[in-house]
């Protein structure tokens, strides 16, 4: 029981990681980036081809792959989301489906559909810990998952670009009235999700297998997960990740794994009628 | 005879053979309905290998035992070429419909083969079933699809319920071998492949005598599966039986070693003779028993096996897989009949097809033959061998009187694995 | 007089349709076409009109073909009365989840519409009452209308199809102009603007959620009835609900033809670049798919319908039309 505990924080804390992207996405521009789960896919793909061709180690190419993401996410930010911001919602709603989409086959095109798994990563195996089995790159991810949280409230808070993120997540009429260019911000902001989630990509990618498809059920999860945790807000969105993997573990013990996660969307149906403004705030 | 009237005979002649010659077809297609682009799209490939490569056989002169090989074409038509035309069924069933429709309305197929996954040639043989053509699928392991009384469909490999009784006369054989094995725990993705083959364990286990203590079906694109296996380790069975796809396969796989599961043996269906599972998890399959149709040391015992393999590496540079070698199998099938019936009219098809029959000599695998029964349009011949990853290599190891070696029981301890800091 | 004479021109080719194009594929396209547009008009009703954007419409169209499948196998129910069976059950389905989630909007909705589906598909995929992951198959009769079946050629299901079409529109159009139209125009606006009406939200949010399930679950039992075969992959993923969404924006949220328009453009867009390209596996086809809908979003939000509307809105010659075509219909 504590073991299956133990799994679920370390699984929780990948999602916690991916959902913090998608969080500060949506806080900041109203927006569901249903090509999440996509970005995740690509940093995954990052990680595995920089391993590949040039040898390089997940573990170090995480800057790398983060940056590129950064960029991507710039890019599709500029190219087609900026351009749907005064649009109807459903449009908003619509086009990052779109762009999902196109991303993965693009992936099928490069890439082929085929798995490729990153065989001998430098961080490896199990460590036993007072009689828990724990996977370090899980363990490892979780750190980091931590550490990179930590660093992008520090982020938000503490430097001027941060603030003026957070400004326009609280309120963007007042943000524009302030001088702040929000233009500017939801670049900022869609690039700096995309690299949140490249991140995470990058610690999956030490220990799961790398397909164009990858994309999908993460991303489903980490919608609910995000909503879960009250849109925009980091710590909910962290906390909720945990929630989710404690309970998709547990459920998949105890109750049926078939029925896994079913129980968390309905996990998240149950939090969401209750209280439609997620954990936020409790 | 004078000149003039040799010439008049000549063209006489030439003129009422040319309605012969135009009623023998150059080309004969068939269509192949395969997963091209998807999640197992590798899959498909694969089978579209195995398809191509028994097509260059029946349209070229090859000096080998298999049907037609030794003519070009198809000989009672003149020599006519198959064709194969291909068409992507992106794993989802509406697509086996729709293609299996436009293959036979557009493109004029005169049978159907594929599709590999067992839900989409449900549909697929639907179609063709109701558009009165011939469907001989070697690929699709679900039982149901020859329970259903159709009159033209035809499968010549084994399906899972000879799989599943396969694994426990294994396991009664070892029992014989002084290793006893009370328990059992069933593992399955949860679609129709895994399903069935759940079912098949489950009532097997009960006729054989042995006790079900883990029965669980879990969805096969799962991000994390330590509830599941936390489940098996608290049921210590003695033998683990899986069916799954590649990726569960892996996940599982690298999962067991996570949480050291370690049952006295894992017996597996599909994946885990997928090409890429091997290189993925490398070390720690060690052990690990498949089901299989084919393995590439049958050539041992049967040359032909070796001399088939060496023509699928000229041209695609990789030994031969499972998949290829059981989609192998249909276009000889229908090639064969097509030249018995002298033509391609479906019921005189299904006729000819009913009266398939090869020799053991005949085929790639270890079975008696080829010959549908009657009712099912099974082939009663067929049936599965089960190869363990022995050394990073597929070995057969039962039947034993096919085996190329031992099996090894249980299975290796994982330190002996490479992969890993302990 | 030229407006009724193209309609009068346009029906005529839809209904001597199979007669001109009647191999199998053409009409297996046009019927996958029709259904869609009728899904497309079931989430119109909910989205485009009352504004609750739903990405789980497979839910209800496989609750549909569910029902009449498993009442026609298991207990020789007809066809027929299945439908019907299952536009109810889908309905009580929709209201049983409708109103817990009544207050969501936007986003949230959304994401709750998807949570639901996951839910039905996983649940259906492990029941095995319905036969679980391995589905229900129908069997092959001899077939007619009576028992909802065709198997020589695929007429009787396109004018099934049509008919099912028709009457949903009908709907559309007539809840449009009635009072219901009305109210689903104000939940579409906003809370507050049904409170101060004094419209009760809840309620004709519920409304239009079970109205549009039940056209969607009787669309799923045609296509269970055309297919003989059904599967939780087949009927109840999300997939088959973001076709409907972007069948119905393409050619026009909120307006009475945009799902008929978007349909009959996105379904054989999609079956023809999968015939022509989909067999070298490379994904090029879906890679067209996905770069359409992105730029739709981005350039034509108001899809079809609202890029003509805008058309012929500027030409000052005809007012009148400009003026029938702002009212909302």
């Amino acid at each position: 029981m504590l073991q299956q505990l133990a799994n679920g924080v370390l699984i929780g804390c990948v999602y916690s990681l991916i959902a913090i992207g998608l969080t500060l996405i949506w806080g900041v521009m109203n927006i569901v980036n249903f090509a999440h789960g996509e970005f995740l896919m690509l940093g995954m793909f990052g990680s595995f081809w920089l391993y590949t061709l040039w040898g390089i180690d997940p573990l170090w190419s995480i800057p790398l792959v983060t940056v590129a993401l950064f960029v991507l996410g710039l890019v599709i930010y500029r190219l087609a989301v900026s351009r749907v911001m005064k649009g109807p919602m459903l449009a908003q709603l619509v086009v990052t489906f779109g762009i999902s989409i196109f991303l993965a086959n693009v992936a099928v095109l490069l890439w082929t559909p085929d798995f490729r798994l990153i065989d001998k990563p430098l961080l490896n195996g199990t460590w036993n810990v007072g009689g828990l089995q724990l996977s370090v790159p899980k363990l490892v991810a979780s750190a980091g998952s931590g550490l990179v949280s930590a660093g992008l409230l520090l982020f938000l808070r503490r430097t001027r670009t941060g603030k003026a993120i957070l400004a326009t997540e609280m309120n963007r009429e007042s943000a524009l009235l302030v001088g702040i260019d929000t233009e500017k911000v939801n670049a900022l902001a869609f690039g700096i999700g995309a690299a949140l989630v490249g991140i995470a990509g990058g610690f999956l990618a030490m220990y799961y297998y790398v397909y164009p498809q990858v994309g999908g059920l993460f991303g489903t999860l980490s919608f609910c997960i995000v909503a879960l945790g009250g849109f925009g807000s980091i710590g909910g969105a962290f906390i909720a990740g945990l929630l989710v993997g404690v309970v998709q573990t547990l459920a998949g013990y105890f109750f049926d794994p078939a029925y896994k996660y079913a129980v968390v969307f309905l996990l998240y149906l149950l939090v969401v009628w209750f209280r439609p403004q997620g954990l936020r705030g409790w | 005879m004078s000149n003039a009237k040799r010439t008049l005979l000549l063209a006489a002649a030439a003129v009422l053979a040319l309605p012969a010659l135009a009623e023998n077809p150059k080309v004969i297609k068939i269509g192949a309905v395969y997963p091209l682009t998807g999640n197992i799209a590798s899959t498909g490939l694969d089978c579209r290998r195995g398809a191509e490569l028994a097509v260059d056989i029946i349209n070229g002169k090859y000096d080998l035992d298999l049907p037609l090989a030794r003519t070009e074409g198809i000989p009672s038509l003149g020599g006519a070429k198959i064709e194969l035309v291909f068409a992507d069924t992106k794993g989802e069933p509406k697509n086996g419909l729709g293609e299996v429709e436009r293959l036979v309305s557009q493109e004029k197929v005169v049978a159907i083969i594929g599709a590999y996954q067992s839900s989409v040639t449900k549909t697929a043989s639907q179609a063709t079933e109701r558009l009165h053509i011939p469907y001989v699928c070697s690929d699709s392991s679900s039982p149901t699809l020859t329970q259903r009384g159709f009159k033209y469909f035809f499968r010549a490999s084994p399906h899972d319920a000879l799989f599943a009784r396969d694994q426990f006369n294994f396991l009664k054989d070892m029992e014989k071998k002084g290793q006893k094995v009370k328990t059992i725990a069933v593992l399955y993705e949860n679609t129709e492949f895994g399903s069935n083959v759940g079912k098949e364990v489950v009532k097997l286990a009960q006729e054989f005598g042995y006790q079900i203590v883990a029965d669980i079906s879990y969805a096969a694109n799962a991000t994390d599966v330590t509830s599941e296996v936390g489940r098996l380790v608290k049921a210590n069975p003695d033998v683990l039986m899986h069916a799954s796809y590649i990726t569960d396969a892996i996940l599982f796989t690298k999962t067991f070693k996570e949480m050291n599961f370690r049952p006295k043996a894992i017996m597996t269906f599909a994946g885990y003779i997928e090409p890429a599972y091997l290189p993925t998890v490398k070390q720690d399959a060690e052990g690990i028993v498949v089901r299989s149709t084919f393995a590439l040391d049958l050539a041992a015992r049967k040359p032909l096996v070796a001399k088939v393999n060496e023509l699928f590496k000229k041209k695609y540079g990789t030994d031969m897989s499972e998949n290829a070698a059981r989609s192998f199998t249909a276009p000889f099938v229908l090639a064969d009949a097509i030249n018995r019936a002298k033509g391609t009219e479906p019921d005189a098809l299904v006729k000819a097809l009913e009266a398939t029959s090869f020799g053991p000599s005949q085929v790639i695998y270890p079975w008696e033959g080829l010959k549908f029964d009657p009712q099912t349009h099974q082939n009663v011949f067929a049936r599965g061998i089960l190869v363990q990853i022995q050394r990073q290599q597929y070995v057969t190891v039962w039947p034993f009187d096919s085996a190329a070696a031992e099996p090894v029981w249980p299975l290796p301890p994982w330190s002996a694995s490479a992969g890993g800091a302990q | 007089m030229v407006r009724a004479a193209a309609a009068a021109a346009a029906v005529a080719a839809v209904l001597a349709f199979p007669a001109l194009f009647g191999s199998p594929f053409p009409l297996h396209v046009a019927i996958m076409t029709l259904i869609y547009a009728t899904l497309g008009v079931a989430w119109n009703i909910m989205g485009g009109y009352a504004g609750m954007f739903s990405f789980g419409t497979a839910a209800f169209f496989g609750i549909g073909a569910y029902t009449s499948t498993w009442l026609l196998t298991a207990h020789g129910v007809s066809p027929w009365l299945g439908l019907l069976a299952g536009g109810i059950v889908a309905a009580l389905t929709a209201a049983a989840i409708g109103w817990p989630c009544s207050n969501l909007r936007g986003h949230y909705f959304a994401i709750a519409s998807i949570a639901f589906a996951e839910i039905v598909r996983t649940h259906f995929n492990n029941w095995k009452l319905v036969g679980a992951a391995e589905g229900l198959m129908i069997p092959i009769t001899p077939g007619g209308l009576r028992v909802f079946q065709w198997n020589q050629s695929k007429e009787g299901y396109y004018y099934v199809a049509l008919v099912l079409l028709a009457l949903a529109l009908l709907a559309c159009w007539a809840i449009a102009r009635s009072r219901m139209g009305f109210y689903f125009r104000a939940i579409k606006e906003s809370h507050e603007l049904a409170m101060t009406l004094g419209i009760s939200f809840v309620r004709w949010r519920l409304a239009a959620i079970m109205i549009a399930a039940f056209i969607a679950a009787a669309s799923g039992t045609l296509y269970a009835q055309y297919v003989l075969y059904i599967d939780p992959e087949s009927v109840l993923v999300l997939p088959i609900s973001v076709q409907v969404v972007l069948v119905t924006m393409l050619g026009g949220a909120g307006s009475l033809p945009g799902p008929v328009i978007g349909a009959a453009v996105l379904v054989p867009l999609s079956e023809i670049t999968r015939a022509q390209l989909g067999a070298r596996g490379t994904g090029v086809d879906m890679i067209l798919y996905g770069a359409l809908i992105t730029l739709i979003s981005v350039y034509q939000p108001k899809g079809v319908h609202g890029f003509l509307a805008a058309r012929l809105a500027r030409r000052p010659a005809e007012p009148r039309a400009a003026a029938a075509l702002e009212k909302p219909a």
